[in-house]
């Protein structure tokens, strides 16, 4: 009896432990050295043997362990097991939904068509269990893209280990995202019209739409400002250098098309999402010095007749040619599938490019494209300490196995409550 | 070896004869992959709005020009049972397939294989995510459920008790199907997620006494994973999907290690099309949760399922006599890096990494060809028209079709 009473007591505890994500690390106090691990830089560099040391949220040092220099606070002996800069999952809408099918758990997507004063930022959820998913696959850190309309809104890149999303914000309103309109829409069944596709007949339409919408902006901005007009006022970062503009865009028709838009109306920031046919236009990227941030290679290939393996090695066709590659998250299951991230990165690597700088793709890449390159993306000396210790290669699921973890040198929970129901039921089935 | 679709030996140093011989130095072979859950190669997947559809069969819509089956090939899968959907708490019939491409949809057809049926539970045969309007179909909560399964199997009873008895009798397919289910010529895979209604089928069956064969997806598997063992039913899960529904909000990667530990016969299936040529890294995952070893994880896509569809004796492992359905992978299957580089089945080779190269400069001639034929069509004066873009259609268990 006594036996069932503590039993039930630990149950209690771990019943009030699940109601909510773990508590986030407190500020770096102790100091780490991170010894013997093989060392994936992120900038496709590695060190076997290495030493990385961080103190008061930053890395203080990278190199070898052999070398004689003196190790700080806590030692960690990682002899066998490898070391990587903390995950970045570009295009995400983690925090900004929970469960698929429930409405209420649902703020990716507002209503209307122009809306870049429209802010991911503060309906970013630091509570959500999804997001607490992705730290024991070594994902930390994500851009926070508003999804719907034309111009969705703008984005944020935050961490995953914080309190509220001012706690979490690494950095605020970076960019803005523009779905271009479509080449091809879908016939409507319901209409008479038949199955498939056809080409968009508000193609130019809906470009010129957008067009007016940005030049009206931009003329907002030549004059007094008064009364204020919130969306025109959204747009200044973007035609002053400071913000990126995101434009999320498949085929060779509508990139070209948005490429040229874009330089029309005085865009420089340029990143293209999506990109499925981007490599059928490297030249036209790299010219204009346009980075991608690629659909998740786990996909189908969009067209009957395409390569079974074109989404594996879409990465390969566009790196190969010097454009800069990230891979972002975005269509069905995007939130909970985010956690995957180092595995798309290991099937990319499969198909064609070497493993660190497949590792680019959501390290060093990500970290450029979105403009935080000088605080995280690798394993250099002056960044923050967000980082991971894996027992294995991190890229293949079967040796992603994160032992220890620190975002801004705060060493973060790896439990989750997908732990605790396995830890609650392992238990459950042990002492029967 | 493999002579006339079967293994005939293995072993080293074996004369080959005449054989062809394929060269497999630091490669990796195993058995094909099978999918115990799949939508994929069908014209169709929910007969919907009726919440019994027992007379439908899958077989009846199999679709062997579906791109999606060389996309398959091009991961190791060799067999793959194509389910109906899940809209109806006794679904359709369904259809076990292997991936011969370029066979008939008949020629696609597994032969001579036991039975079985989709059930479902939860969230999709109530309607919960259909909308405020479709609120009046029964059953519309859980306890609905049990009553449809109460009521129809009591009736199946009673007709197969009138057709035994060799009285007159109004043949009813869906009584028919029900009936074999209850002589165990029939075999049920039931698609569930809460422990609640997972446990109640189990009664359900146990009055009826029958067993629930499978439990597919089955997410909260692990709270009643004692119960699962002990009425006999295996479970095939999904590797690490969760919160798309709130009936998977307890769902976790840990499912399927936990219900193997406890000694359930465990499946990693994928509902998915993307996720079905795949399959090799969804086992895989199940190393980092949950620590089961390589072997285990392996036997998860490839013997588990084979016993779940009581296929065992034919395909699921490297065994003399067996089926020559079989994969050469370029790396260990589990590996991230790995690639299938010939998937074989009853020793016809379905797919070649190489073959596929020389493919693809034929289809890239064959579009050259049309697009200059159409080109000399427009200069010369032809009719044109606006360009059209055929469309993919993917199913999953919830995709219902509305015409």
């Amino acid at each position: 009896m006594k036996k069932l009473y503590i039993l039930n007591l630990i149950i209690l505890c771990i019943t009030i432990n699940i109601s909510a994500q773990q508590t986030p690390a407190p500020i770096q106090t102790t100091d780490f050295s991170i010894e013997g691990a093989t060392a994936h830089i992120g900038n496709g560099q590695l060190i076997e043997n290495s030493l990385v040391m961080f103190s008061k949220g930053k890395i203080t040092f990278v190199g070898s362990a052999s070398e004689k220099i003196s190790r700080i606070g806590t030692i960690i002996k990682a002899e066998g097991k490898h070391i990587y800069p903390g995950f970045i999952i570009a295009n995400s809408t983690l925090g900004l939904g929970e469960i698929d099918a429930v409405r209420a758990t649902l703020d990716a997507d507002e209503v209307g068509t122009f809306l870049p004063h429209v802010r991911s930022l503060i309906a970013y959820n630091t509570e959500s269990r999804v997001i607490e998913s992705m730290r024991p696959n070594g994902v930390l850190m994500g851009q926070i893209t508003p999804r719907g309309g034309v111009i969705s809104g703008t984005s944020s890149i935050v961490q995953f280990d914080a309190w509220n999303w001012e706690d979490a914000a690494i950095k605020v309103d970076e960019g803005i995202h523009l779905n271009w309109p479509k080449s091809f829409t879908r016939k409507r069944a319901w209409m008479g019209e038949g199955s498939g596709m056809e080409p968009n007949k508000k193609y130019t339409e809906n470009i010129e739409s957008i067009k007016t919408f940005m030049l009206n902006g931009k003329n907002y901005f030549k004059g007094k400002r008064y009364p204020q007009n919130l969306p025109y006022e959204a747009l200044e970062g973007l035609f002053n250098n400071t913000q990126n503009l995101y434009i999320h865009a498949s085929t060779v028709k509508e990139i070209t098309d948005a490429i040229a838009f874009s330089k029309k109306i005085g865009i420089s920031k340029l990143v293209i999402v999506h990109g499925n046919e981007a490599y059928k236009i490297a030249d036209l990227l790299i010219e204009n010095n346009i980075p991608v941030i690629i659909e998740r290679p786990h996909r189908l290939p969009d067209n009957e007749d395409d390569d079974y393996n074109l989404p594996y090695k879409t990465a390969k066709l566009l790196v190969d040619k010097g454009i800069t590659v990230a891979i972002g998250m975005e269509g069905d299951m995007e939130r909970m599938s985010a956690r995957n991230l180092p595995f798309y990165a290991g099937t990319c690597a499969a198909y064609g490019i070497d493993k660190e700088q497949a590792l680019k793709l959501i390290t060093s890449n990500p970290a450029k494209i979105l403009g935080i390159d000088a605080i995280v993306g690798t394993l250099e000396v002056g960044k923050d300490a967000t980082l991971f210790i894996s027992e294995g290669d991190a890229l293949d699921m079967r040796t992603n196995k994160l032992t220890d973890a620190f975002i801004q040198g705060r060493k973060i929970s790896l439990e989750s409550h997908q732990t605790t129901l396995w830890k609650r039921y392992s238990k459950k089935y042990s002492s029967q | 070896m493999i002579k006339d679709g079967k293994i005939s030996k293995i072993g080293k140093n074996i004369s080959a004869g005449n054989a062809t011989v394929i060269d497999g130095t630091g490669k990796h072979l195993t058995a094909g992959i099978i999918d115990e859950h799949s939508h994929i190669a069908t014209v169709a997947v929910n007969e919907a709005g009726q919440n019994s559809s027992a007379e439908v069969t899958l077989e009846d819509v199999i679709d062997p020009d579906n791109i999606q089956i060389y996309r398959s090939l091009s991961g190791g899968v060799t067999t793959v049972q194509v389910l109906h959907g899940s809209a109806n708490p006794i679904g359709g019939r369904s259809a076990l397939i292997k991936l011969k491409w370029g066979e008939t949809a008949n020629g696609l057809l597994y032969k001579g294989n036991d039975k079985f049926i989709k059930f479902a539970l939860g969230e999709n045969v109530k309607q919960s995510n259909w909308g405020s309007a479709q609120t009046i179909r029964f059953p519309q909560t859980r306890m609905g459920v049990e009553d449809v399964y109460l009521d129809y199997f009591q009736r199946a009873k009673e007709y197969d008790e009138l057709k035994k008895s060799g009285k007159p009798y109004r043949k009813d397919l869906e009584m028919e199907t029900l009936a074999e289910i209850l002589n165990k010529e029939r075999f049920i895979t039931c698609h569930s997620y809460v422990q609640s209604e997972i446990n109640m089928l189990m009664k359900v069956a146990e009055k009826f006494n029958f067993t629930v064969n499978t439990f597919t997806h089955i997410l909260e598997g692990y709270k009643v994973a004692d119960k699962m063992k002990e009425h006999g039913a295996g479970g095939s899960t999904f590797s690490d999907w969760w919160a798309y529904k709130y009936e998977v909000n307890d769902a976790i990667p840990y499912n399927a290690a936990i219900m193997h530990n406890i000694g359930v016969n465990v499946a990693i299936n994928s509902d998915d099309a993307e996720m079905n040529r795949r399959l090799n890294q969804e086992a895989a995952k199940t190393i980092k949760y949950g620590g089961i070893s390589e072997e285990d994880a392996w036997n998860f896509v490839t013997i588990n399922p084979a016993k779940l569809l009581h296929i065992d004796t034919k395909v699921g492992s490297i065994k003399i006599g067996k089926d020559a359905d079989v994969v050469l992978w370029s790396d260990s299957p589990l590996s991230v890096y790995s690639k299938a580089e010939k998937t074989i089945i009853e020793g016809v080779v379905y797919f070649d990494i190489d073959k596929d190269l020389e493919l693809r400069k034929d289809v890239q001639k064959e579009r050259n060809k049309l697009i200059n034929l159409m080109l000399n069509e427009k200069n010369s004066g032809g009719d044109v028209q606006s360009p059209k873009r055929r469309t993919q259609m993917q199913f999953h268990c919830d995709t219902v079709l509305d015409y």
